[in-house]
């Protein structure tokens, strides 16, 4: 690892540090960063900051509220960034995002089917299950509309999900029609994407999925960068191509399903996370995927905590942070390289 | 010398009705450097790329080393036959490291990782194609000399008796040209046989121990350089006047084309492009 990558490694450890500090110490309910501090080494049992004072209040709000909420936002940001990453190199397109094989619109009408029967009422795992069947089934739909002879060329790959998402989109805009006011709501509040009541049930919910897809992913590092190189360089060192793109496309589908349906779809994450890393560490996936895991993490707990103080007795939902924190940074990182031109 | 690739009866089409190739037989002797010439369009790099079993064949068998090419795995394949294309494109700034070490590929299993002696191995082919100190560039930052000598670096890498190299000398300026040779001549030496498409035919005369000269997907001719690049032959091949004439002094081939005659119709089709009006006299621009 050269000085330049363990300086970015330095630099993302320290921000996850700092982001958990300020979502756990962010939010209406205030609590100082001294205060997160002391309480997680109360926690840990460690013999420090033995003199904070904290409430019992402010134990369960840490406890109960801002800590589910912090490791689902870290858990959905990696898994968005690294499913990002992966659909980026299988692509050898660094504008691929997870909503490109049709996960998100997949599983919006898996979402909004659940509002639409009233399912979402009677169990708070129904509608992220109604979801993760949405999502999981388009991106086999888009697959199995591209695929020939067991191949998968890539742009019949990329205008199927075009197409699988177009379809979807008005799938979705049909039962909205007849949706009545308080399910619109429901409905909104599902695209904007948030990390809002967010409980250790979505913890366990997530972690499972996302850590299997996430772990998959680290292993498969070596033959992405083969993939990345394009087709043609793959097939000539002897890799079976159809066979790592369907398996990285499943996996990445089921981590990016799993994040969207325990906080709802937010854009942003997995397009520009991938793109800044390899800014920073280059394309090599060794470094790249594991940068992108912590910086999709950072990122969205960042933009999360900041919504929660921006304005005063209100929360900014996390999906509009991430695209108005991600946009103008993105665009700044394109005219500053302009390495897509190249 | 030992036969490694044996053509039998190959014929290959893209398309149902279109044949690339026709019944092709010929084999290929272990340490032979091959060079692959005709007109564009002639079949070269559908030769190729059927040898190495990118394009299924209609008709026919090719052997490696005694085997259907289609009995072996990829992986297995690429243990036997490194392939370097004409064109690669990088979306990515990948380093000349990554790229080299992107040939150790079909060593590995799925869930190993490079070792030290991958290490060793593509050092060793970086140094010997002279990219050594440029390792950590990114391949899209070199100009077309560099970056042929590091697909060559990655082709080495793979450690195979065979390599294929798809026209690797095209456009590169003349000392990196006759390098390419000279680099493929060695390994030869070495026992590594290696298959080329060329156009450089004068480079191919000094430098392959064999030539095929493909004419819309048949083999015109196969024997020693001196005895393919006649004007018969050549001008057979390509379809156009030809002739090839030995240098006194070096002994190299001199090839070129025969000069046509400047027809009227040709006379009048540059006067329009230089902008003469020609039926009033004027003067050229």
């Amino acid at each position: 690892m050269t000085y330049h990558r363990k300086l970015v490694a330095g630099i993302l450890a320290a921000l996850v540090v700092f982001t958990f500090a300020f979502s756990l110490s962010a939010g209406q309910y205030d609590l100082s960063f001294v205060q997160v501090a002391a309480w997680f080494c109360h926690q840990l049992g460690l013999p420090v900051l033995e003199d904070v004072q904290i409430s019992a209040q402010q134990e369960a709000v840490l406890m109960f509220i801002r800590s589910p909420r912090t490791l689902v936002g870290f858990m959905v940001g990696a898994g968005l960034a690294a499913s990002g990453t992966i659909l980026q190199g299988l692509f050898s397109n660094p504008l691929a995002d997870p909503g490109i094989i049709g996960v998100s619109s997949g599983a919006t009408v898996g979402a909004v089917l659940a509002i639409t029967l009233g399912v979402n009422a009677v169990n708070m795992f129904a509608m992220p299950a109604f979801a993760f069947v949405g999502a999981i089934a388009a991106v086999l739909i888009t697959i199995g509309l591209a695929s020939r002879n067991g191949r998968i060329p890539v742009l019949t790959l990329l205008l199927s999900g075009v197409v699988v998402g177009m379809l979807l989109g008005a799938i979705t805009a049909a039962m909205l029609v007849v949706m009545d006011e308080y399910k619109l709501q429901q409905y909104l509040f599902w695209t904007v994407g948030s990390l809002d009541y967010r409980r250790w049930e979505h913890v366990l919910m997530g972690i499972g999925p996302i850590t299997l897809g996430i772990g998959i992913m680290l292993l498969m590092a070596r033959h992405l960068n083969i993939l990345a190189l394009g087709e043609a360089e793959a097939k000539a060192v002897g890799m079976p191509v159809g066979r790592y793109r369907l398996i990285l496309l499943l996996v990445s589908a089921m981590t990016t399903a799993t994040s969207v349906c325990i906080s709802g779809s937010i854009g942003f994450v997995g397009l520009i996370i991938p793109h800044m890393m390899r800014m920073l560490v280059g394309p090599n996936h060794k470094y790249l995927l594991p940068a992108s895991i912590v910086a999709g993490g950072v990122f969205l707990l960042f933009c999360d905590s900041l919504g929660r103080v921006l304005i005063e007795k209100h929360e900014v939902n996390v999906g509009i942070m991430t695209a108005f924190l991600g946009t103008p940074y993105f665009l700044y990182l394109l005219r500053k390289n302009s390495n897509l031109d190249k | 010398m030992k036969t490694i690739i044996q053509v039998n009866d190959v014929t290959v089409g893209y398309d149902k009705g279109e044949r690339i190739l026709h019944d092709l037989n010929f084999s290929i002797q272990a340490g032979d450097f091959v060079g692959i010439i005709g007109k564009n369009g002639a079949g070269k790099s559908t030769l190729l790329k059927s040898m190495r079993g990118f394009l299924p064949f209609d008709k026919g068998e090719i052997l490696l080393a005694d085997r259907r090419v289609q009995d072996y795995s990829q992986r297995e394949l690429a243990r036997k036959i490194a392939y370097l294309q004409q064109q690669v494109e990088l979306t990515f700034d990948y380093t000349v490291r990554d790229m080299v070490m992107a040939g150790r590929y079909p060593y590995k299993k799925w869930w190993q990782q490079q070792g030290d002696e991958d290490d060793r191995i593509i050092e060793a082919c970086m140094k010997y194609t002279d990219v050594l100190d440029m390792a950590e560039r990114p391949i899209r930052a070199l100009s077309g000399g560099q970056r042929q000598r590091v697909l060559l670096a990655k082709v080495l890498a793979q450690q195979t008796p065979v390599l294929f190299l798809d026209e690797p000398a095209a456009g590169l300026d003349l000392f990196y040209q006759e390098q390419i040779f000279r680099f493929c001549r060695e390994l030869s030496a070495r026992g590594k046989t290696v298959v080329m498409v060329v156009h450089e035919l004068n480079l191919a005369d000094r430098y392959c121990s064999r030539l095929m000269l493909l004419k819309q997907g048949n083999v015109l001719a196969d024997a020693a350089p001196q005895q393919v690049l006649t004007d018969e032959l050549l001008s057979a091949g390509y379809g156009t006047a030809i002739h090839a004439r030995r240098n006194l002094e070096t002994g190299h081939a001199d090839i070129y084309t025969e000069e046509l005659p400047l027809t009227s119709a040709k006379r009048e089709l540059l006067d329009t492009i230089i902008g003469v009006d020609y039926q009033k006299g004027g003067e050229a621009l």
